[in-house]
């Protein structure tokens, strides 16, 4: 009972996180199950996906109703983000944990620093059609990366494919979170059907952190008009030192 | 459109998020269930994303928009096959 608890409350964290940030949670999830509970890495990886469904769906379902995600741009981008995926869970397969740890980790610093340097043009537009796109070619590589990554690491892909909508396309942060969010469910169900073939899908060690992914992306989208884009970039950078820090320091054995 | 790419990611959503919350209480209460609700939660999350690519494909064709709707088809396509070569292993 106690374990079901603690995996629900790790999902609730992660889904609020996620809806605020337009990122799938997997980058809170992945190292919890692996770092704190001792999941197998590619087994935290296939939960964590499966949870980013999840995720996603829901806080998504509350963008598209409220007109807040370009449906356009997210349709296309999807092209890059499921090749990039299909690509990357296969290749998960195949290579070392402490390969695949070390560069979670550097998924995660490299994203603090694009968050961090981003977070000064962060703007706190929501208006999902006024914006001109431009861009594309840069968007779709970095969207096709961001597949890649979370295929490979359980991550929604929203920490590249962010920083390529807003910078590279000139999407406003919430429009880019918002349309982000609604494409991670599906780069994340492409990875997750791959971990499933490959049997490294335990549902009963997702379902307790869907339950609690729900609540906390129910939450966090119903949040994200009242939170100023500049800060919630800037508190997210800072975790992001903090757990691919922490993930370095586990792989490399640095004495406690 | 809108309202309909909703409704499919609720319905998806909601399945799945009730099966997986009935599979952790049948997992406290230790019930011989709880392996088979999990399972079905999961199914229901890996059937939303699909239904949600047609449901936009099949909007945006209504709407005579075929660059996107082809796009999002092929998307489905992919995602498609990649689920029937998980089911069939």
């Amino acid at each position: 009972m106690l374990v079901a608890l603690a995996l629900a409350a790790i999902g609730a964290v992660a889904g609020s996180l996620g809806a605020l940030l337009g990122i799938g949670g997997g980058v809170i999830i992945v190292p919890a199950l692996s770092e704190l509970y001792g999941v197998p890495f590619r087994h935290a990886v296939a939960a964590s996906l499966v949870v980013i469904v999840a995720s996603s769906s829901a806080s998504s379902a509350a963008y598209v109703e409220r007109g807040a995600a370009n449906v356009r741009v997210g349709v296309v981008l999807e092209l890059a983000t499921v090749a990039g995926a299909l690509l990357g869970s296969g290749v998960a397969g195949l290579a070392p944990v402490p390969v695949l740890k070390l560069l979670f980790a550097l998924v995660a610093l490299y994203s603090a620093v694009m968050l961090w340097v981003g977070r000064r043009d962060a703007s706190d537009s929501s208006d999902a059609s006024a914006q001109a796109v431009h861009g594309w070619a840069p968007g779709l590589a970095m969207s096709a990366v961001a597949g890649a990554i979370s295929g490979l690491l359980g991550v929604g892909g929203g920490l590249f494919k962010m920083p390529g909508m807003t910078l590279a396309m000139g999407i406003p942060f919430k429009v880019a979170a918002a349309t982000s969010n609604f494409m991670i469910g599906v780069t994340a169900a492409a990875g997750a059907y791959v971990y499933f073939a490959r049997g490294e899908l335990d549902p009963q060690l997702a379902a307790p952190l869907v339950v609690g992914v729900f609540a906390g992306a129910m939450l966090g989208s119903s949040l994200l008009p009242r939170f100023p884009a500049r800060k919630l970039q800037g508190a997210f950078a800072m975790l992001l030192v903090f757990l691919g820090g922490q993930m370095i320091w586990n792989v490399l054995g640095v004495p406690r | 459109m809108n309202r309909a790419v909703a409704r499919a990611l609720w319905a998806g959503t909601l399945t799945g998020v009730g099966l997986c919350a009935a599979a952790t209480l049948a997992r406290a209460l230790e019930l011989a269930v709880a392996p088979r609700l999990a399972q079905l939660g999961v199914l229901a999350l890996f059937v939303t994303p699909p239904l949600r690519l047609a449901v936009v494909a099949s909007a945006f064709w209504r709407e005579g928009s075929r660059r996107h709707a082809a796009a999002a088809l092929a998307v489905l396509t992919a995602l498609l096959a990649t689920a029937a070569k998980a089911a069939l292993r």
